[in-house]
């Protein structure tokens, strides 16, 4: 059985892209089953999509804990401990990563023996990037080594029927192009073997202790612990101020941010990157147009 | 016919349009939303000849639904765990009105803690309540199931309402190949509504669903409808073999894989229960005598079947993903109230928990569960029920507990932080 | 009976310039409910319980975190009313037999989407007005049932596109008057803001804290997600929404409906319907001038 992971954020099309593979594995005549993993539904937030196939109907279901192929479509990911994008991932995976490093790069940062394979990013804001759930189950379809041209083509056609002819047109271009990309590994990922019950790592099953209500109830005995929560970490664009032109209007972006993400502090207004989401509502409205919206990578670029 | 990929909620939908539904009263809750926006996008672009009207709240749905099929219209609808609870009064109350309908409920854990993901609890919630259940393990059994169900709800032996089990994520939203059949082949297997004598009609009047006083008469309606479940179970056996000659599909009121040979036998609802038939052939791969039991019929229960099935086997697992505060596996209970008293039935029954809220049941735990069953056969003693929890998850709550503040003191005292 | 108190909000230099809502929660970026809540919460403060019925917002407290500093009580969809008839009835038992000091007392206050306020909930809320219940009720409003999707509830308003309003003419029927519905239980105070009108907005909940009673707000809460626009346009429509008159700000108090922000040359409603994909059907492919007018009438008429 293959098993393949997507990894994305809400709104960059990994549902759609999970379907595109598994239409085309489909249309290939292998048993296939795809699903999408909602979190917090969220657009920017990391979500999962899995994919099965295998030749035989699938008796397996739900988080796919063993991958054999791993693709990520926003490399600002890896480093989300809740987009849990290495999990389970050992020598047998290969990893595809949506990144404008190199594999040796990631290699090196990762040090992981499994394979990893990247696909050049495009340039600019990722949450504009409409064709990377195409591009990604392109490249996978290569990967995997069993699905067509012809197969690839018609899931995309099928998946973004709704879209209209010219949306389908481009994701196929972009999708064939990275399928073609991958040309000098195609065929790298493989399933892998199954459990064997004569040798199994056992469970480390405990009795779960009693614990009385004090501790057990669902109560957070806190004050705003949220800001633990980096949700920062959605961002696509970054809003920056320009201190030269902000005119200190007392306080038309810290009353209109959503999250409550700018303060103002002796009439200066600071943005809080740590959970700056990214809506640009403050570029929108400050009056002297004092907020600019920069690519994310390129702000973190430009701070190291 | 046509073999596509479709989600589980996708199939219901299906299968509410291919059995000609009139009326579907709807309201949204996560994991069903899916089966009504297919069914209004149908309607919207006429493909789909029947009427729905969104409710504003499940208690309302569940009244709306039974009152148009009480009035002699075929119904359908949708619901899931709080909704399912919220609208728990109207369940039992409708099923005594004898008028049948289909209701597919998409499987959701139930707060507290509120939650959004998968397990057993809202639909034994309903075991009690006079609604048939059918329980499916994969898309396709959605579709067809929904078709056998509103046969098996309108027969003249039984006109009771039929809900049909889907889990949430992992069948609702989760892609599979699926045949959905010719409509002309589904209409002639579904057939028409006929309300027989239950309808509204100006020209024969009726008052329905009324008071009764007096223990005598009101146990005369109870045990009526009990008989009638019961009835399910010779009307199931028919229908799925009509089902199965006219669509080559094959739905016995209980799936056993395995079974013939085996020594010790799993028992599992649901979609979670085709990993417990991977595991069955891993371990059989690795020489172990053991096979699966998934029962599809919950309502009526199946116990001579089960009796059969379960005749001289010398070690049973059940595995619930339900708790019943205080007593514990719900399967589990009615299992072992089957198979009490009587000749020839497995000396140890074991009971294993897990998968509340979507957990996942790794292929490990099943081998260990087959294990842990062994063990007692060869013991000859049964352990007690296991809530499957591992150190690894508990260190996980413990540090989210941590952070919740949960005061040191406290976790310090039932050994929390400091439990390894 | 109302004081005749004197705001201190004037102008947005007199709001707060920190926001008391924690970060990091998992709300859409953008979302116009959220930044509701943040200028709400603000005044409001945490000496608060904050009662909740299912919808979007349910997800601010996940466990193990919570951005409140007050407190929160999440119960279900049709009962929040109900639940904050329990507290405040506690709170009153407690300090009125001194089992509890008058400075442990905290506000009791409501929060609600519109699917539990318009349809469900409707219930819970009559009653507790009718019982003179002394709390707050915050009702954001995205106009649909939001967080299963955005299918249509009792508030949407006519033609909208929702998950269940597909066909071309959109949704076929009205938005409810909540506001009408509350008033005429005679509440002490009923109001609709609008977190795109900040000083409107904090006038409003200031009087209302003044006072005891049932005070009922509506917040319109633009949805990018679930009304399909830019998140970064959340005030630019929230703002709309009261320049075409979609959105009437105003109060009811002492008997009387007082509007306290009303358009002096009303935009067309186009402006407002153009920015959001939930009506691009009246545009696309092509006009649907006869929708457009319905709409515009239907507003003019409000306003005569």
């Amino acid at each position: 059985m293959y098993r393949i992971r997507f990894h994305g954020r809400g709104g960059q099309g990994m549902k759609t892209a999970s379907r595109i593979l598994g239409t085309a594995l489909f249309l290939e005549g292998y048993e296939v089953q795809d699903a999408p993993r909602y979190g917090a539904e969220r657009r920017g937030a990391p979500i999962f999509a899995f994919v099965r196939a295998d030749d035989q109907p699938i008796n397996e279901r739900g988080i796919i804990t063993r991958p054999d192929l791993v693709i990520v479509a926003d490399d600002s990911l890896v480093p989300v401990p809740a987009a849990g994008v290495l999990a389970g991932v050992d020598e047998h995976t290969v990893l595809l990563i949506n990144s404008d490093e190199n594999a040796g790069t990631w290699q090196h940062r990762l040090n992981l023996r499994c394979r990893i394979v990247t696909l050049p990013a495009e340039a600019g804001d990722r949450a504009e990037l409409r064709f990377i759930g195409a591009t990604c189950s392109g490249a996978a379809a290569r990967l995997l080594g069993n699905i067509s041209r012809e197969s690839l083509q018609q899931a995309i056609g099928e998946e973004l029927a709704d879209l209209g002819s010219a949306v389908v047109a481009n994701n196929l271009n972009k999708a064939l192009a990275a399928y073609d990309s991958m040309q000098a590994q195609a065929g790298c990922v493989h399933p892998r073997e199954e459990t064997d019950a004569s040798a199994y790592s056992r469970p480390a099953w405990i009795d779960l202790p009693f614990d009385t209500a004090r501790v057990s109830a669902p109560d957070i005995h806190a004050a705003a612990n949220s800001v633990e929560v980096r949700t920062g970490l959605w961002r696509t664009l970054r809003p920056v101020i320009d201190y030269e032109r902000c005119n200190r209007c007392w306080w038309v972006c810290s009353t209109f941010c959503p999250d409550g993400a700018i303060r103002v502090e002796d009439t200066t207004p600071e943005i809080d990157y740590d959970h700056c989401k990214g809506c640009m509502v403050c570029v929108a409205q400050c009056p002297p147009h004092a907020i600019e919206a920069i690519p994310e990578q390129q702000a973190q670029e430009a701070v190291t | 016919m046509t073999r596509r990929l479709l989600t589980g909620n996708g199939a219901a939908a299906w299968g509410a349009r291919l059995a000609a539904t009139d009326y579907i009263p709807a309201f949204p809750i996560t994991p069903q939303t899916e089966i009504i926006e297919d069914i209004a996008a149908w309607i919207d672009i006429g493909d789909m000849p029947a009427r729905m009207v969104t409710m504003e709240s499940e208690h309302s749905m569940i009244t709306a639904a039974a009152a148009a099929a009480a009035s002699g219209v075929r119904v359908f609808s949708a619901t899931s765990s709080q909704g399912l609870l919220y609208g728990m009064e109207m369940l039992y109350t409708v099923a005594g009105w004898r008028a049948p309908f289909v209701l597919v409920n998409v499987s959701r854990g139930l707060a507290s803690p509120i939650t959004l993901e998968p397990d057993h609890n809202d639909i034994m919630a309903a075991r009690d309540c006079g609604f048939l259940q059918l329980h499916c393990a994969t898309c396709q059994e959605v579709l067809d199931s929904t078709l056998m169900a509103f046969r098996l709800a309108e027969d003249a032996r039984i006109r009771l309402p039929v809900i049909v089990n889907m889990d949430g994520f992992y069948l609702s939203f989760t892609r599979e190949p699926v045949e959905i059949p010719d409509a002309g082949a589904a209409r002639r297997f579904v057939g028409d509504y006929d309300p027989e004598n239950v309808r509204f009609r100006a020209s024969s009047p009726v008052s329905q669903a009324v008071a009764v006083l007096g223990g005598a008469p009101y146990s005369y309606f109870r045990y009526e409808s009990h008989l009638a479940a019961q009835k399910g179970l010779a009307v199931y056996d028919d229908l799925s073999a009509e089902f199965a000659e006219r669509f080559d599909r094959d739905y016995p009121a209980i799936e056993a894989w395995q079974c013939e040979d085996a020594d010790i036998v799993l028992v599992m609802l649901g979609s979670f229960a085709t990993k417990a038939r991977a595991a069955v052939d891993r371990l059989r791969e690795a020489g172990h005598r053991v096979g699966l039991l998934r029962p599809r019929l919950l309502r009526p229960f199946p116990a001579e079947t089960f009796r059969s099935l379960l005749s001289g086997k010398a070690g049973v697992a059940v595995i619930d993903q339900n708790i019943s505060m205080g007593m514990g596996g719900v399967l589990h209970s009615e299992l072992a109230g089957a198979l009490y008293g009587q000749p020839d039935m497995p000396p140890r029954l074991l009971s294993f928990i897990g998968g509340l809220g979507g957990r996942d049941i790794s292929m490990e735990e099943f081998f260990e569960i087959a294990a842990t069953t062994r063990k007692a056969v060869e013991d000859g003693h049964t352990p007690p029920p296991r809530l499957m929890y591992t150190e690894q998850e508990l260190r996980e709550i413990r540090k989210l507990q941590a952070v919740a503040s949960v005061e040191r003191e406290e976790l310090d005292n039932s050994g929390g932080l400091n439990n390894e | 009976m109302s004081e005749q108190t004197v705001s201190i909000y004037r102008s947005m230099k007199d709001l707060p310039s920190t926001h008391l809502l924690g970060t990091g929660t998992p709300m859409c970026a953008g979302c116009g409910g959220l930044e509701a809540l943040n200028q709400l919460y603000d005044i409001i403060g945490e000496r608060s319980v904050f009662v909740n019925a299912a919808g979007c917002m349910t997800l601010l407290s996940v466990y193990p975190f919570t951005p409140f500093r007050g407190s929160w009580l999440y119960t279900a969809m049709a009962s929040a009313p109900a639940g904050a008839q329990g507290v405040r009835d506690a709170l009153d038992i407690l300090i009125g037999q001194q089992r509890m000091k008058a400075d442990e007392d905290m506000q009791v206050v409501v929060l609600t989407g519109d699917g539990a306020a318009y349809g469900m909930g409707l219930s819970a809320t009559s009653g507790a007005i009718e019982r003179d219940l002394d709390f707050l009720y915050i009702c954001y409003d995205n106009e649909g049932y939001g967080n299963t999707g955005q299918q249509f509830s009792a508030a949407t308003p006519h033609g909208a596109r929702t998950a269940t309003s597909t066909g071309s003419r959109g949704y076929p029927g009205f938005k409810k008057d909540l506001f009408s519905i509350w008033a005429a239980h005679n509440p002490t105070y009923v109001a609709t803001v609008i977190g795109a009108e900040p000083v409107d907005l904090a006038r409003k909940i200031e009087k209302a804290m003044s006072m005891k009673g049932p005070r009922m707000i509506i917040a319109l809460s633009p949805c990018p997600t679930g009304w399909d626009f830019d998140p970064k346009e959340t005030v630019t429509i929230g703002k709309l929404a009261v320049k075409t008159g979609i959105w009437p700000l105003k109060e009811y108090i002492d008997g009387k409906v007082v509007h306290t922000k009303p358009p002096r040359e009303r935009k067309p409603v186009e402006d407002y319907l153009q920015l959001q994909g939930r009506y691009r059907h009246l545009f696309e492919p092509r006009r649907n001038d006869e929708l457009i007018a319905e709409i515009q009438q239907k507003v003019d008429r409000y306003w005569e």
